[in-house]
């Protein structure tokens, strides 16, 4: 079988004109661009990151409130022999 | 940013290039208006960025074009893919949903519609890129040249992808008339 003969039937296909109505719709489209609404998978987008970042803010708040905030602090001021108290003379 | 006069002009000089190639990429004239439609709507978004060293406004048109009924029928065969998940049924008649594909050229003459049918029914199952080059060069008439700067590709590869395209075209029509 010869491929290139076979394809060359192809080129018999002719070409057509584009709908008249066409233009009109592509225009409309045009004009509808700038107040055309989110699309519905911004909107889930969108929530869904906001949902994580609050449940994210939230977890945190939940397990730092319980602990000692100055235990860091503590720690360096004791190893370094620091006063932590505000009187000027050890008495 | 271009006026409303400028793409009216855009529009009449390239509107039957951008749906011929539509037709040939997804053969029925209802989808290739709405890609059709939706190329001309992103070439006046983008037309900012064309960039006239880089290539000519034909090839530009071109290219957004194929690349548009490329996600067209990429997004088609996913559907199919996952359509038994909603339904194998139309909704409204409660008939199966056919999976065979129908063409409805306008530009096939009648008694030439059974032959090219066949032969664009598998050109329509090849790789992307292998359904370009044929298009391009075996329906558009155009040169390997023209061909590899519109695919931003070498005129070898361009060769090389026709080559690998007519194999397969080739075992497939054997395998149809051999029935």
């Amino acid at each position: 079988m010869n491929i290139d003969n076979k394809l060359d039937a192809l080129k018999k296909i002719k070409q057509v004109e584009a709908p008249p109505f066409l233009l009109t719709r592509i225009k409309q489209q045009i004009q509808n661009l700038g107040n055309a609404p989110a699309p519905v998978k911004w909107k889930w987008a969108f929530a869904a990151s906001t949902i994580i970042i609050l449940a994210l803010n939230f977890s945190i708040f939940l397990t730092r409130s319980g602990s000692d905030k100055n235990a860091g602090i503590e720690t360096v001021v004791s190893s370094l022999h620091l006063s932590n108290t505000n009187a000027l003379y050890n008495e | 940013m271009i006026t409303a006069e400028q793409f009216e002009q855009l529009y009449n000089e390239h509107q039957k290039l951008v749906y011929n190639l539509c037709l040939h990429y997804v053969l029925n004239p209802e989808d290739a208006q709405d890609i059709t439609q939706e190329v001309f709507v992103k070439l006046y978004q983008r037309f900012h960025q064309f960039n006239p060293q880089a290539a000519s406004i034909k090839t530009w048109i071109c290219q957004i074009a194929i690349n548009q009924c490329l996600d067209f029928l990429k997004a088609k065969k996913t559907n199919k893919r996952f359509g038994f998940l909603t339904s194998f049924f139309n909704p409204e008649t409660n008939e199966p949903i056919e999976a065979a594909l129908n063409i409805n050229h306008p530009g096939i003459a009648a008694e030439d519609k059974e032959g090219l049918e066949n032969l664009l029914r598998i050109i329509y199952t090849l790789p992307g890129n292998q359904k370009t080059a044929i298009i391009l060069t075996k329906i558009e008439d155009r040169s390997q040249k023209d061909v590899a700067e519109i695919m931003n590709t070498s005129v070898k590869a361009v060769e090389s992808l026709l080559q690998r395209a007519k194999q397969t075209i080739a075992k497939k029509l054997t395998n149809t008339e051999g029935l």
